[in-house]
């Protein structure tokens, strides 16, 4: 297989937003360094604002006791203007700070994208589309909150502390240690705390994955759940998983429950200190009542940051958690990449498959596959379901994962050609008729740079009409403009693959790929589309994957595939003459067609 | 002050969101359906909140012990400024030790209570609240129980799946965030005002003259958080289904050379995301700061005043027991601006939780469920006999949607113990049939008799009970092979599970695994084969030993000796039973006592094997179409 790096400026920058290698988290915090300082030299200030508000109040107080009641107004007058100008610092800060969460998240959305963009079928067979989703939505927010949140609470905290520590030690060493005697075990219950709760939480949260799978069980079997009459079992196994999450939720509830108050409680006995000891050193005349004021301020302000330690405990190791869950995620390799030195197709449009072997893990698809169609000419692969008709079509176009040297366009190895350029040569229109939520007009026009330009109109109507699906469109309540896909229009299974079909037929190929295109769609309307492709396709290189007969003999050459190997091979009359598995294919057909008309 | 407690109730908010476990809400549908919430309490939201009393009155004792604990602990913590304050008047004002010690042991004995009662008021309403989560949860799958057929094949599963699991969560969040305490900052907010008053009317009155510009900003700062937020929630909505239809359909994106475009177009989304959210901040950023600040300027205010006052009071005494009322009134402007300060936060919780109880109220009063059963009538017979003619369609028709019908003008009878087999080309109505039977859909005209009576007239248990079932791709749930043959994961008769499982013939292919019977199963059978899976099912159905056997065989690719293995399963269940089986394998069909062939949604012809291919008509085609080629 070719190695995941690009030499090809075009390729490098469509495919490879950014190199696949594995990205810390460091990595998306450096670009935000300029920031990052910013932020905490704002948030320093902050703090020194904050801090110096007590300072400003023993000043007031002991001028009061004094009676020095210029010094008051003056000190009430800077506590104002202290606070306005606070106001201002610490809207900047947090914006600052809580920006950068944003951006990293923004940036991680989008390398996501892109590098699931370049993943082949080998992640999403292992990590399903639930399962991705949960991860780019559920941990990618906790990532941001680590940042964003996380990160201001360790700086604030840490500023908070040391500025508070400095001031009330110049004020007075003693009350000093009888204010921290209390912090010690704040630290210790806030960490046991945020240990046990974040150990209870991933119960929780596992409980309710529990209930979630239940209950998703009882709805995948709702049919069979109702045939049996067993509701009431089901109600019994839900009702088990729904009490388990109570249960655990409850447990989590009561530490969450317990640590609030506990902390401020503990930390209240900062206060209860100060409050016994200050009033002491007042009343042997050591301490001035303005201080006394301070050092309750300062204990106040610092009870916030301390318990928020034991919660920002569990916030870095939940993030740290999902980060790795997003990363597992941004560093799986891709299956399909351009290959060092890739070069350009040629126009010709001339396929070769030559002794081409594949399989799914140790489940072997096709063996020792030969063929090959000159170009502009016709090839139809038929066979039974499981033979490995679509497998063979999807290695043709390189969806899946093509070995080397395997499958050849006008004689160039294909992984030995730039994907991008690669697209635009080979089409390829799948079985399974994916439509986006978007216009009609938006998804057949899928290949355009733009969809609203009258020659892109044209074009849209063309493709349309040649897959007999334009008088449809034109019905529907919007026609053209008419949102399909998940959460637009329900357009039948005949009509979703038709529309798939004019997408696949817009950008006018070199080579022609359908992996059995019209499965959904009646004999008569499929006699119309052929008749219509037999027009679209002169003058490209054809390849039909089907399971009619009707449709494959309408090609020059036919390949009849078997448990992965070629069994036959030839045009219409030579295979029929033959009698062999396209024989009875077609008789079997004909039967059918008979049984239709009856 | 700092920074940490504006976050507090978001970041427990999201302790309890779930992130891996339970399904994401995929589904744009139901974000598409969600209305803005972010309108302030409406009508809408009293009636939400009726519906939701039926799910806290069974909670009732906790709820209002929680109530009222909420002025004890309140009380509290509002003494404690005011013990401040005589403490150090006992030592400048009174110089009394007594006094002094009193106020200091009263203060420790407030934190205590605060402690104690706090925490027994957050665990009665967290356990009143998580409770009634529960029930309600089990209302919203007990509903999901008993929405039609017809429902589960319009509506995607995830949808269901988030009512019952994410939108639950969100409502309970009010509950678990300490939102619904949002009361309790009342009362915390009429305390300090009334302690306010108390200790010094002109004081507390300078104080108050800061709060209607507060008041104002941040009712502006509100207003427009609250369109960020709208807005927020629109984009993140748009974000996920863009990229949940960008990995489901990675392989068009990847075959048509697309991945810069759609990058380019879910950047755009996710940088109006972004901005959305830098607004949002901003404004949060803004609004923590005004409070903060006003906070700050409050107390200069009372500073200020203090000077003025001060030089009014005659006398130390006076003036010294003024020092211990301006700190007393320090603590308590902190006390008043906390809850202002979170205010927003809860809200924002509240707003959600009542967008996702919409959603939850919305599904339970879906009236799609299934219909109860007609009463008896003197026609239909209230008992059931399964003796003579064992069930009869006449003249049925149905249709899955309103202008197409499916099966049209059915009529065939079995006699009891009679084995029909069902033939037809795909779409022929074989399925349906079956379904009526069982009454997963209701037939539109003519009638379906069971034992001789209507089964409209019967409750949906009492019918289905009679059958055993065993539909074509066969469903196993995660649990053990025992639980899933009993179709039931508490009561397991290990003994007959033995004796199904060798009747079927499967026993020997059970015990080689780890555990026996007891073998795990994952989630939807996926570590048993096809061939291994229809044998249990076939187990389930001899374990059910219900009078009346529906079999839909399985047309799926099994390997030889596990096809001999199902085809003397099958005759071990349809023994002494009526049995109507979709039948695909040769040997089924040539053993049932008749052939009934659908054909475009009729009964086409019936009779044995041998009769109908002497016939030659559409028995005879379908018979080469199926077996001919092999």
């Amino acid at each position: 297989m070719s190695s995941a790096s690009a030499d090809s400026p075009a390729a490098a920058q469509v495919d490879q937003p950014r190199a696949g290698a594995p990205r810390s988290l460091v990595s998306y915090l450096r670009p935000h360094s300029a920031k990052l300082w910013q932020g905490m030299l704002l948030l320093l200030v902050t703090n020194l604002l904050d801090k110096s508000i007590p300072w400003l109040l023993r000043d007031a107080v002991d001028a009061l006791v004094s009676g020095a009641l210029g010094t008051v107004a003056r000190s009430a007058g800077l506590v104002a203007l202290l606070a306005a100008s606070m106001g201002v610092v610490r809207t900047i800060s947090r914006t600052t700070v809580f920006n950068i969460g944003r951006d990293i998240e923004f940036e991680l959305r989008n390398d996501l994208l892109a590098h699931l963009h370049r993943l082949g079928p080998s992640f999403f067979q292992r990590m399903p589309t639930g399962e991705t989703m949960s991860r780019a939505i559920n941990d990618l927010s906790q990532v941001r909150v680590m940042i964003g949140f996380g990160l201001l609470n360790i700086v604030n905290s840490l500023f908070a502390y040391s500025l508070a520590l400095a001031l009330m030690l110049v004020m007075s060493p003693e009350l000093t240690l009888w204010a921290v005697l209390p912090f010690p075990i704040l630290v210790l219950v806030a960490r046991l705390m945020g240990k046990s709760m974040f150990g209870r939480s991933q119960a929780s949260q596992e409980a309710l994955g529990r209930l979630s799978s239940r209950v998703q069980e009882a709805l995948a079997g709702v049919r069979l759940v109702r045939a049996f009459g067993a509701e009431s079992e089901q109600e019994a196994l839900f009702e088990e998983a729904n009490r388990n999450a109570l249960e655990k939720n409850m447990a989590l509830v009561v530490v969450r429950g317990f640590t609030w108050p506990l902390m401020v409680g503990v930390a209240s006995l900062g206060t209860l200190l100060v409050l016994f000891r200050g009033t002491g050193l007042v009343r042997e005349g050591t301490l001035s009542v303005g201080t006394l004021v301070a050092f309750l301020a300062y204990v106040e302000s610092l009870k916030w940051p301390t318990m928020g330690l034991g919660y920002i405990m569990a916030v870095l190791q939940r993030g740290r958690a999902s980060f790795n869950r997003v990363r597992e995620i941004l560093e799986a390799a891709p299956d399909i990449t351009d290959a060092p030195g890739a070069k350009a197709p040629q126009a010709a449009g001339a396929l070769r498959v030559d002794h081409l072997s594949y399989a799914y893990g140790d489940r072997t698809v096709l063996q020792d596959v030969s063929f090959s169609v000159p170009a502009e000419g016709s090839l139809a692969i038929v066979g039974r379901t499981g033979s490995g008709k679509s497998t063979l079509a999807a290695l043709i176009a390189r969806i899946l994962p093509t070995p080397a040297a395997a499958v050849f366009l006008d004689g160039d190895d294909i992984t030995q050609l730039r994907l991008r350029e690669l697209r635009k040569t080979v089409a390829f229109a799948q079985q399974e008729a994916f439509l986006f939520s978007e216009t009609v007009a938006n998804n057949i026009g899928y290949a355009l740079p733009e969809t609203s330009s009258p020659q892109a109109t044209q074009r849209i109507h063309h493709a349309a009409e040649a897959a007999c699906v334009k008088s449809e469109i034109e019905e529907l309540s919007d026609g053209w403009q008419t949102m399909v896909g998940e959460r637009g229009v329900q357009l039948s299974g005949g009509q979703k693959q038709r529309v798939a079909l004019a997408r696949a037929l817009l950008p006018a190929p070199r080579v022609l790929i359908m992996d059995d295109p019209l499965s959904a769609v009646d004999a008569k309307t499929e006699a119309r589309i052929l008749d219509a492709l037999d027009e679209a396709g002169k003058g490209r290189t054809f390849v039909l994957v089907t399971n009619r007969i009707a449709a494959a003999e309408r090609c020059a050459h036919i390949l009849v595939l078997d448990g992965g190997r070629v069994v036959e091979q030839g045009d219409h009359a030579t295979l029929l003459a033959a009698g062999g598995l396209y024989a009875s294919l077609s008789a079997r057909q004909r039967l059918e067609a008979e049984l239709g008309a009856l | 002050m700092n920074e940490v407690a504006q976050d507090r109730t978001r970041r427990k908010a999201s302790a309890t969101a779930p992130t891996s476990g339970a399904a994401p809400a995929l589904v744009p549908a139901s974000n598409a359906r969600e209305r803005p919430s972010d309108e302030p309490p409406t009508l809408r939201d009293l009636g939400l909140l009726k519906s939701l009393l039926p799910y806290l009155r069974p909670h009732w004792p906790l709820l209002i012990l929680s109530l009222c604990l909420v002025p004890i602990s309140s009380l509290a913590t509002l003494l404690q400024p005011y013990l401040v304050k005589h403490t150090l008047d006992a030592v400048l004002v009174q110089h009394s030790e007594s006094a002094w010690l009193r106020t200091v042991t009263m203060f420790a004995c407030a934190l205590l209570v605060e402690f104690l009662v706090g925490f027994a008021e957050t665990y009665c309403m967290q356990l009143a609240g998580q409770r009634s989560m529960a029930d309600l949860r089990r209302e919203v799958f007990r509903h999901a129980q008993r929405m039609t057929i017809s429902y589960y094949d319009k509506t995607p599963i995830g949808r269901v799946l988030t009512r019952v699991t994410n939108d639950v969560d969100s409502l309970g969040e009010i509950f678990s965030s300490g939102a619904v305490m949002a009361v309790a900052d009342i009362v915390t907010l009429l305390g300090v005002i009334g302690f306010m008053l108390a200790l010094d009317y002109r004081l507390s009155l300078i104080t108050f003259v800061a709060l209607p510009p507060l008041g104002v900003a941040v009712e502006l700062i509100r207003r427009r958080a609250r369109e960020a937020f709208r807005d927020i929630r629109a984009r993140i909505s748009e974000l996920n289904s863009y990229l949940g239809e960008q990995v489901q359909g990675v392989q068009v994106v990847q075959a048509y050379g697309r991945e810069a475009k759609s990058a380019a177009e879910y950047m755009k989304i996710n940088d109006e995301h972004r901005k959305a959210n830098y607004r949002s901040i901003q404004l949060d950023a803004l609004l923590y700061s005004v409070v903060e600040s006003v906070s700050m300027i409050c107390v200069a205010l009372v500073l200020w005043y203090a000077s003025v006052r001060a030089g009014v009071l005659s006398g130390n005494a006076q003036q010294a027991a003024y020092i211990g009322t301006v700190v007393a009134f320090y603590q308590y402007i902190q006390q008043f601006f906390v809850p202002i300060r979170d205010l927003s936060t809860k809200y924002t919780i509240i707003q959600s939780g009542m967008a996702a109880a919409e959603r939850v109220f919305g599904f339970l009063s879906n009236e799609s469920v299934e219909a109860s059963a007609a009463p008896t009538t003197a026609e239909s017979p209230a008992t059931i006999d399964t003796a003579g003619e064992a069930l009869r369609f006449s003249h049925v028709d149905f249709g899955y949607r309103a202008d197409d019908l499916v099966l049209k003008d059915v009529s065939f009878s079995a006699r009891a113990g009679e084995h029909l087999a069902i033939v037809g080309a795909t779409g022929a109505g074989k399925s349906t049939t079956i379904a009526l039977l069982l009454r997963l859909y209701e037939h539109r005209a003519g009638e379906i008799l069971v034992g001789g009576r209507d089964i409209r007239s019967l409750p949906r248990r009492q019918l289905r009970q009679l059958f055993s079932m065993v539909p074509q791709d066969v469903f196993l749930f995660a649990g053990t092979i025992a639980q899933n043959v009993a179709f039931s994961p508490t009561s397991v008769d290990e003994a007959k599970v033995r004796e199904v499982l060798s009747r079927v013939g499967a026993l020997d292919l059970v015990e080689r695994r780890p555990g026996g019977i007891h073998a795990r199963v994952e989630e939807r059978g996926s570590n048993w084969s096809a061939g291994e899976r229809q044998l249990v099912a076939f187990a389930r159905a001899l374990y059910r030993d219900a009078p009346f056997l529906v079999l839909d065989e399985a047309t799926a690719n099994i390997d030889s000796e596990t096809e001999a293995r199902l085809q003397s399963a099958v005759v071990e269940l349809m023994r002494g039973r009526t049995a109507i089986v979709i039948a695909h394998r040769l040997s089924t069909i040539r053993q049932a006592d008749r052939i009934l062939v659908f054909h475009r949604g009729q009964v086409a012809e019936q009779g044995t094997h041998e009769e109908l291919l002497r016939q030659g008509q559409l028995y005879a085609h379908l018979h080469q179409l199926q077996f001919g080629a092999q």
